[in-house]
């Protein structure tokens, strides 16, 4: 069986190519032959590593690929249907429908998503039980573009799944749809026993619990088929964690703003699944958009401005139009060197704009007046154009802006910034966070010389006096009558090695303990073990005092 | 039942002894030191007759304390306080258990090591008048103790 899904997929990934090629697209040829390679790099990876970690990330990776194939395939699909169409019909190429007006493209960056999760609050706060957790990535799309997040690792100790990542999509227009998948595998022993035998399944699953049974059968059950996720692939042929999709939910324009937005989420996973998360059932993020038109100039020339005040007098500047705004430089030059304008007009949505010839004007009559309101103010540019051709570019140009911020709304109120998505780190192994106490490990165990050595070396020449707590061992204080409970007081004469043998640490930026009265020449740096009083810490060697309290 | 010269027969004895806390400003006070714990080390002990016993002690009864007056004994063993168990404790939960604040009374449980007179005084009068039994190799004799 798994031999004849192999076979079935090789001949997938044949048809595909033999598609690509007779296409003659090199573009998406050349994609998808990228992707067929990181496939196989995936499935390779996926049967060596032995690490669950790893054999998540394979999978993940394998997934993404198999989704980026499949869209792939559907574009060459579409792209095949249009040729052939096009070959069958009769188009007259002049006589077309007089091409439509087409907003320009613009960049979405998807970033800081967040998933809240609902616990259950025993679970939460008490942390019983097993320590579940769960692999989960985001898959977005927009067209043809898939775009995976990081693996993140989910336990009853988080409150959301935060996604570092900043998703950026390139070419989107307007009416643009992002679609968002959540798919997540859970990290367990019990995913073990989908490769195993399927009787012996059978039996660990009815002996275990009934809920943890259920569980796994239920596992098992889905680990035939995958699970209905509409981007994805299934991978029957190789094993590994299975991811099942949990959620997805579709962004459009409307979705996007200059800041934190929620958005639901639909659930797609039944509770028996094992990957089930309890999702509260939104998404929060930021997804902003910047429309081409707004970042880059659409329309530039030479233009002659009148001069507020002065009717007659034209001043030749060099104008940009550039998102919202008309810039009028001094030089073509001074856009360069990154100089202020002469001035600004502003042009948006309740812009008015008037072409016109006017033939008694002498010089220039090509006209181009904008008019804006300001409150009860209406204030308007005469601008003059060279030549009929410059003034109907610049018309074209105004015509296409204002199509855009019809199209593109609210991104083209102002400027939406977008981070650079930064390289993605490799997963950090956080370095255990020590205490002070981890700082220095001595060798030798008891080794009085070589503990000041140390400690000598690290001070450097500040070590000249011996360290107070040093008197513990050369000068014993006597044990006071009724010793109260609070002082870390070991006893004065027995200094011998310590039987576990493991290196000992101890701070010496620890501030020492005042502990009144009369034990203060006692600090606190010595090494705890040794107090066989120590609070709250278990001391593991033979106590040396018998102490006597009243009480 | 033999005995061993110049070792005084000792018996353990279960002794029930019940403490009115005195209260002295802030505090209620017992009136007693105790030592011993399963934290401490037991060879210390003065009081105990298997030197691995890392139970808990009296080690001292104030004069005229509440202790004192209940009948409690310097070396006294404490097995139970309040129904706690106080033979595998450490030394600062047998302090806590003793001293908390909600209690004013404290009934213990505590094992006494004393002289067996009862023994003797079970014996037929000419043989409990002081006779000690040593034993040897040839067997009982009766050695005339001390009178």
């Amino acid at each position: 069986m798994q031999d004849r899904l192999h076979i079935l997929e090789d001949l997938n990934m044949l048809y595909i190519r033999q598609m690509a090629l007779s296409l003659e697209d090199t573009e998406l040829q050349r994609k998808l032959d990228h992707e067929i390679r990181m496939r196989e790099g995936a499935c390779k990876l996926l049967a060596a590593c032995s690490q669950r970690e790893q054999a998540l990330e394979a999978t993940k990776s394998l997934l993404v690929c198999n989704s980026r194939i499949l869209n792939y395939m559907g574009e060459l699909q579409r792209r095949k249907e249009a040729q052939v169409l096009k070959k069958t019909g009769r188009r007259p190429s002049d006589s077309g429908p007089p091409t439509e007006r087409s907003p320009c493209r613009g960049q979405i960056c998807i970033s800081d998503l967040r998933i809240p999760l609902m616990w259950k609050d025993t679970e939460y706060f008490k942390n019983k039980g097993d320590l579940h957790r769960w692999a989960v990535f985001l898959l977005l799309q927009i067209g043809e573009h898939i775009q995976d997040t990081e693996m993140i690792l989910v336990d009853r100790t988080l409150t959301d799944i935060s996604f570092q990542n900043n998703v950026l999509f390139a070419e989107a227009g307007p009416d643009f749809e992002l679609r968002l998948e959540l798919y997540g595998a859970c990290v367990e022993e019990e995913g073990a026993l989908a490769g195993a035998p399927k009787r012996l399944a059978t039996k660990l699953s009815s002996s275990l619990g009934r809920s943890s049974g259920r569980r796994v059968r239920a596992s098992l059950e889905t680990a035939g088929g995958s699970g209905s996720s509409p981007i994805l692939l299934p991978t029957p042929a190789v094993g590994g964690p299975r991811y099942h999709l949990l959620a997805h939910t579709t962004l459009t324009l409307a979705a996007v703003q200059d800041g934190f937005r929620t958005h639901d989420l639909t659930l797609a996973t039944p509770e028996e699944n094992p990957a089930w998360l309890p999702l509260y059932g939104s998404v929060c993020c930021r997804l902003v958009a910047q429309p081409l038109c707004m970042i880059q100039p659409t329309a530039s020339g030479t233009l002659r401005v009148q001069q507020a005040g002065e009717p007659r007098d034209w001043v030749q500047v060099h104008g940009v139009l550039k998102g919202t705004n008309l810039f009028c430089y001094r030089q073509p030059e001074d856009t360069d060197a990154g100089d202020e304008p002469l001035f600004t007009i502003a042009i948006n949505k309740e812009t008015q704009v008037r072409a016109g010839e006017l033939d008694q004007a002498a010089g220039w009559p090509f006209t181009l007046s904008i008019s804006n309101r300001y409150g009860e103010e209406e204030v308007t540019h005469a601008l003059q154009a060279e030549s009929r051709g410059a003034l109907q570019s610049w018309m074209e140009a105004l015509w296409q802006l204002f199509f855009d911020m019809s199209q593109w709304k609210q991104c083209c109120d102002e400027i939406m910034k977008i981070e650079t998505p930064a390289p993605r780190k490799p997963p950090q192994v956080l370095a255990k966070q020590g205490s002070l106490y981890h700082e220095m490990a001595i060798e030798p165990l008891d080794d009085i010389a070589a503990v000041t050595d140390i400690l000598a070396q690290r001070e450097g020449a500040r070590l000249e006096t011996p360290p107070p707590w040093l008197a513990v061992f050369t000068d014993q204080p006597a044990l006071p009558g009724p010793c109260s409970p609070a002082s870390v007081a070991p006893a004065p004469a027995r200094i011998h090695s310590l039987p576990w043998g493991r290196p000992r640490t101890f701070s010496l930026d620890a501030v020492p303990p005042d502990h009144s009265p009369g034990a203060s020449r006692l600090v606190a740096p010595l090494p705890l073990q040794r107090s066989p009083r120590s609070r709250g810490l278990c001391s593991k060697g033979p106590p040396h005092t018998w102490l006597q309290s009243p009480v | 039942m033999f005995l061993w010269p110049g070792q005084p027969f000792l018996l353990s004895v279960q002794q029930r002894v019940e403490i009115h806390k005195l209260r002295q400003g802030e505090n209620l006070i017992l009136g007693f030191s105790i030592g011993g714990g399963i934290d401490q080390d037991p060879s210390q002990n003065p009081f105990s007759e298997d030197k691995t016993d890392k139970g808990i002690y009296v080690t001292r009864v104030s004069e005229g304390g509440p202790a004192e007056i209940a009948g409690l004994q310097i070396g006294d063993k404490i097995m139970q306080v309040n129904g706690w168990d106080m033979t595998m404790v450490t030394h600062d939960q047998a302090r806590k258990r003793l001293t908390k604040r909600s209690e004013e009374v404290v009934r213990l449980l505590v094992t006494r090591q004393s002289l067996d007179t009862t023994s003797m005084l079970c014996l037929p009068p000419i043989l409990a008048s002081a006779h000690c039994w040593v034993p040897n190799s040839e067997g009982q004799e009766r050695i005339p103790g001390p009178a």
